[in-house]
């Protein structure tokens, strides 16, 4: 980037003094020299929105309402009008969020759902006497990761943790989720001069990770990994938290007069986005992208003043500094009442710093509480006690004003609801050619089976993560009851992962905890974005049940990371799984309690061309688990158990592993079919529940094969099995029956002398009994007569557990 | 001042491996390497203060020995001591954080100093410095951007150094 | 008979506090959670608690090394804490705990309280969680595994839990009093001896890495029940399991057994 001379700057400025008379070109020109990313019409807006308060704005002013109107804080995109245009239809929204996600939450209007798309996270209600709510929430950090992995993953996990603390009046953290996608380590592909190796990026994200969960107390229990070269340049790094709020704390209001207070972390530079040219601070370490390093025992400071704070009810209000910093924060907590915040109150990092630059400088680790004068003695003695920093900004107020100085210099003065009105938006194409359906089922491949599921049993989507799993604390609090790794070496892949957070309600007599798990398949996106969300969500439910979760109470997140929003096809793609997503909800009764989203991630390749990331949609899922004691592991326990396969094999190997190590090219997706899933998981859920079944576990990528031998060697015992019996669809190949991905499937251990109670349970369901387990380690698959493979568990155990890092 | 840390040659088998490990992966196979910490503290402190802020804080006494330098990132008085055999010709590497980086262990580094001296010093930054013998000082470069350091949040110099006898 | 009163001793950065308080109320006792600047500003004061806990943590970080700047700050109270341990009242520190009561030189016990040991970086350079079977050392005059088999298991997560010892003689001490209360079955991390935790002579003070709050219950293991146990706790359909009590584990009987060593 070319060094911006004197020259340059004079012309800055000058263009700041006159904003509302700028033609459009010097407004594109001073949009790039701010970093504020809007857009030409938005300019357009913005200047006739100052143009009514006849003046020129303050930089603060214009910082402010740039930060507002960002697509990080207002989602345009996904709130935004669109028009999806197929062969067979043209659908227009309005607002495509609110028409599909929103909708399905609203239809389904759960009693159980507490706070939904208004706070931080979303709240469920949670344990037995109806006295605590479960928040959750997941968000992205995808670009910073890209640059610095390692305080990007941090900073990440650090701002979704202040998301759960800022939840009402605060919730306590319990369960850490962390789902990166990266390109593959072995890809070939040529990296663009500045991109990272996915290898150093995976490094870096996992060690940024574990250094800032490890240390703020909060297990790390729940997520994933993904490889796929799409995500060569573009990394995702989803990170979510979930917390404990007592149900009496969930509503929070700020009263005019109540001091405006910021506690944890200082405010400096290295929080300011983009490009900053203000006149006195330039320095050769200003960079375009500054990426910031976590402070985690600052978070634990004020993670452990806001407990006890709030226990106390020393606080009407609290809100995290995400984005915008304390210009957002401020401005949301006084939307209602107004605000007069003195800058020169803030503590900083270093002096060298504009005043517009503390109002929105994103540093992290801060929080800020609105708390009535008469209580500042005895929060501020909770401050000292925990050597917890702070400062008290301002009040609120009751002019419906935002007032912001510094000494005496003005940094901003508006009308509260001056941000908040008029943001133009517009209508954005979107198409999806769909890709021609094409089946090549490889009946005719010579490879032995066995050969192929070691493959995929190596395969960096299927094998053991262990070496990131063990690096990060997932047992702090000693809650987590159903581990990310379980069985009977400690190192059988989890499905879910329970938690009982005895620490938050310090009750051990209650058995009451949760379930939370993912549902992720982009490689089913590339193909069908609307099955994708049906294979996510079936995908998300279907681990929670095999936990023993009740998932008629499942409660969903989404997080969408997608190209640029220009691209129609892009759009096309996240309309049909924002479609994907409402239906899903409706058919599991499964309403989305909060989410986040995520565009633009791409990037130039080494040839200079747009390089984007596929349509990826996470869906993170929690549930209640009745009685923690009675959840499920999925290892095999016993000799003789007999084992039954739930739900139907299907056909079709698109988006599956096998497609892609075989490279057929199959693209045949077999459908969700919704109502019958929900149908076979309410019966599979009694019969846990009343304690016939003894492991669980899904089939997803790799197949049945994968799955079979993973219940295997997690619980150290062989196998006895004949496929023959398996419900499957007329004209299933046998790589179909053993690799296919179709969905809603899971494999049980059923307890050998509660197997006729069990049969009652799931009576005209397909729930068939495909062998026994044994004692002698061996994998044994057959067909009827013809064996399709057999080995040793342990041969199949070391191909597995790969040293990822 | 600047107080360099380094584990005893017997106990530091393991990180040299990793740092070793590193390193190959980048592309620059090397036989030897050595590693220390770095804490650079700003403070109108005696030099027996120093000593004592380095072995009864900074220094485990079992596993690590110090040596203290009064001009940074320049190639402190030692390298002969803390040079393995076979480490003759060697460059040395420092990577800090920049200055505009939170730099959280220095931060906790002041407060301790405070702790046990009663004031508290200026400013404290905390640093890396790797010892590593091989021929190519721009590959060394190449190897220490992609693996030791990354631009956007370090800044790191190269000197070259040589253990006497 | 009134309960032991049990401080746990908290500081900046120190996690598994809440748990560890909870592990000690379920043995039996009041525990309360006590930060040390509570101690330092005499609000409060260690020798009005009968046991005393070091829980598991990040103190202050961990930056410099695990424990180190918590040691500092408990210099200025090592009077009281002395009195403490000399006076046998029950000590326990886990994880951080013990590497705080490392680095203050209360472990491995000697004259003048000096580090004579250390807990250092894993062999594997980075930190490690994971379930690892630990032996107990029966002859051991610990008072916090009385009565656990002579093999348990326990979770382990840390960064620097490689035990060693400088002076041989020390060691040799270690090992001839039995102070090594626990060892590692399969050693994770390089400890001399593989040593897990170490005691002092009286037996009431005990620094381990592995953290026993963690494994109170049968539940909280990774292996879940077999389906043999799940018939015998699921006796009735629905409602509680049967026979709650055995679903105590291991780590349970290190919080109990310091609560019966107070009530004698």
């Amino acid at each position: 980037m070319k060094k911006s001379g004197r020259g340059e700057m004079i012309n800055f400025e000058k263009l700041l003094k006159k904003f509302t008379k700028l033609n459009e070109k010097e407004l594109v020109k001073l949009d790039k020299a701010c970093g504020w990313s809007l857009n030409a019409a938005e300019l357009r807006q913005a200047q006739a929105c100052f143009r009514k308060t006849k003046r020129e704005p303050a930089r603060g002013e214009l910082e402010t309402l740039a930060q507002t109107w960002s697509e990080h804080c207002k989602h345009k995109t996904f709130s935004g009008p669109v028009r999806f245009r197929s062969k067979s239809r043209t659908k227009r929204y309005k607002n495509l969020f609110k028409e599909t996600i929103v909708k399905a939450t609203k239809t389904l209007n759960k009693p159980w759902c507490l706070s939904v798309f208004k706070d931080n996270a979303g709240i469920v209600e949670f344990g037995r006497d109806k006295k605590w709510g479960l928040a959750f929430k997941a968000e992205t950090h995808n670009h910073p990761c890209a640059v610095e992995p390692y305080g990007g993953a941090e900073t990440g996990v650090g701002g979704v943790i202040r998301d759960i603390l800022g939840v009402g009046l605060g919730a306590k953290p319990v369960l850490n989720t962390d789902n990166f996608c990266f390109g593959r380590l072995d890809s070939k592909m040529k990296l663009p001069r500045h991109a990272l190796s996915p290898e150093r990026v995976f490094r870096g994200v996992v060690e940024g990770v574990r250094d800032y969960g490890n240390r703020m107390g909060i297990p790390t229990a729940s997520g994933g990994i993904y490889f796929d070269d799409g995500y060569l340049l573009n990394p995702l790094v989803y990170v979510g938290c979930a917390g404990l709020i007592p149900v009496n704390k969930i509503d929070k209001k700020v009263r005019p007069g109540d001091l405006i207070i910021s506690i944890g972390g200082r405010t400096g530079r290295d929080g300011i986005h983009g490009a900053t040219f203000s006149s006195a601070n330039i320095d050769e370490e200003t960079s375009a992208s500054a990426v910031q390093i976590g402070h985690a025992i600052n978070g634990k400071k004020t993670l452990d003043v806001l407990m006890k704070a709030r226990d106390l009810n020393l606080y009407d209000a609290v809100t995290d500094c995400g984005a915008g910093g304390f210009s957002s924060a401020v401005g949301e907590l006084g939307a209602e009442t107004g605000a007069r915040v003195r800058l020169e109150n803030a503590k900083l990092k270093d002096t060298r710093i504009e005043p517009w630059e503390i109002w929105v400088s994103e540093s992290q680790e801060r929080m800020i509480l609105a708390v009535p004068p008469g209580k500042l003695c005895a929060l501020e003695d909770i401050l000292n006690a925990e050597n917890c920093e702070y400062c008290v900004l301002g009040e609120f107020t009751s002019d419906g004003r935002l007032l912001v100085t510094f000494d005496n210099e003005t940094v901003a003065d508006l009308e509260m609801d001056f941000l908040h009105e008029g943001l133009p938006n517009f209508e954005k194409e979107a198409v999806f050619p769909a890709p021609a359906a094409r089946r090549r089922p490889s009946e005719k491949s010579n490879k032995p089976y066995l050969r192929t599921l070691k493959e995929l049993l190596a395969h960096p989507n299927v094998c053991s993560r262990h070496s990131v799993i063990t690096q990060y604390d997932h047992e702090v609090q000693g809650g987590t009851v159903i581990k990310p790794l379980q069985g009977r070496f400690g190192d059988g892949p989890g499905d879910a992962a329970v938690i009982w957070p005895h620490s938050a309600t310090g009750d051990m007599r209650d058995f009451s905890g949760f379930a939370a798990t993912h549902g992720f398949n982009p490689a089913v996106g590339r193909i069908n974005p609307y099955q994708m969300a049906l294979y996510s969500v079936d995908e998300a439910v279907r681990n929670l049940l095999c936990v023993g979760a009740e998932v008629s109470r499942t409660a969903i997140l989404d997080n969408f990371c997608a190209a640029s929003p220009k691209d129609p096809r892009v759009m096309g793609g996240l309309v049909l799984a924002a479609e994907g997503c409402h239906d899903a909800a409706m058919a599991y009764g499964a309403p989305f309690i909060s989410g986040k989203d995520s565009f633009y991630n791409q990037s130039k390749d080494a040839g200079g061309r747009q390089y984007p990331i596929p349509l990826s949609l996470l869906i993170s899922a929690v549930a209640p688990v009745t009685d923690i004691r009675k959840a499920v592991t999925i290892n095999f326990k016993e000799a003789g158990s007999p084992v039954y396969l739930a739900g139907i094999c299907r056909k079709g190997f698109g988006g599956s592993v096998y497609d892609e190590l075989s490279g057929t090219g199959d693209n045949l997706i077999s459908e969700v079919k919704m109502k019958d899933a929900v149908r076979l998981y309410a019966a599979v859920l009694k019969a846990m529940k009343r304690g016939f079944v003894a492991a669980a576990h899904d089939v997803s990528q790799g197949g049945l094969a994968v799955t079979l031998a993973e219940m295997a060697f997690s619980g150290g015992f062989g196998a006895e099995l004949d496929l023959d019996e398996a419900a499957a669809e007329k004209g299933l190949s046998e790589p179909e029956l053993l690799f296919g991905e179709s969905p809603s499937r899971l494999v049980l251990e059923v307890a050998k002398e509660k197997e006729p109670q069990f049969l009652k349970l799931v009576k005209g369901l397909p729930v068939k009994e495909i062998g026994f387990v044994r004692e002698e380690p061996i994998l044994d698959i057959r067909l009827g007569d013809k064996r399709l493979l057999k080995e040793d568990i342990n041969i199949l155990k070391g191909l597995w557990k790969r040293e990822l890092l | 001042m600047i107080i360099e840390v380094w584990t005893k040659e017997k106990y530091s088998v393991n990180e040299e491996a990793g740092l070793i490990g590193r390193l190959a992966h980048a592309g620059l196979p090397v036989k030897t390497a050595r590693l220390s910490r770095l804490y650079k503290i700003e403070a109108p402190f005696h030099k027996k203060d120093f000593d004592r802020i380095a072995a009864e804080l900074l220094t485990d006494k079992i596993t690590e020995r110090y040596s203290l330098s009064a001009r940074p990132a320049l190639f402190p008085k030692g390298p002969k001591r803390c040079a393995r055999p076979g480490l003759k010709k060697f460059y040395r590497v420092e990577v800090w954080l920049k200055n505009s980086v939170t730099d959280v262990v220095g931060e906790s580094v002041k407060e301790a100093i405070r702790d046990i001296m009663g004031g508290q010093p200026r400013n404290v930054r905390f640093g890396r410095a790797y010892y590593i013998a091989c021929g190519s000082e721009s590959r060394l470069k190449r190897a220490v951007s992609t693996t030791l350091m990354n631009e956007i949040v370090n800044v790191y110099s190269v000197t070259k150094g040589k253990a006497k006898g | 008979m009134s309960k032991p009163k049990a401080i746990i001793l908290r500081g900046t950065g120190t996690n598994c506090d809440i748990e560890t308080m909870n592990s000690f109320r379920y043995a039996g006792a009041d525990a309360e959670l006590v930060h040390i600047n509570e101690l330092l500003s005499a609000k409060k004061k260690v020798l009005d608690y009968d046991i005393m806990a070091f829980p598991g943590g990040f103190s202050y970080g961990d930056d410099i090394s695990a424990g180190k700047i918590f040691a500092v700050k408990l210099a200025g109270l090592s009077k009281d804490f002395e009195a403490f341990i000399n006076d046998a009242r029950p000590v326990i520190g886990i994880c951080n705990g013990f590497q705080i009561l490392v680095k203050t030189g209360f472990l491995p016990e000697n004259r003048g309280n000096k580090p004579v040991s250390t807990l250092y970086t894993n062999d594997c350079g980075h930190f490690m969680a994971k379930w690892i079977k630990l032996k107990i050392n029966k002859k051991s005059p610990c008072i916090f595994t009385r009565g656990l088999p002579e093999e348990i298991e326990l979770p382990i997560a840390n960064g620097e839990g490689k035990f060693i010892v400088e002076d041989k003689k020390v060691l040799d001490g270690i090992l001839r009093l039995n102070l090594h209360a626990l060892t590692y079955s399969d050693n994770p991390n390089g400890s001399m001896r593989g040593i897990a935790g170490v005691t002092n002579k009286s037996g009431t003070c005990l620094g381990l890495m592995p953290h026993p709050e963690r494994n109170l219950f049968a539940y909280q293991r990774p292996d879940r029940p077999s389906s043999t146990a799940l018939r015998a706790s699921f006796g009735s359909a629905q409602g509680r399991p049967a026979g709650f009590k055995e679903a105590l584990a291991a780590g349970h009987q290190f919080f109990r057994n310091a609560v019966e060593y107070v009530n004698g």
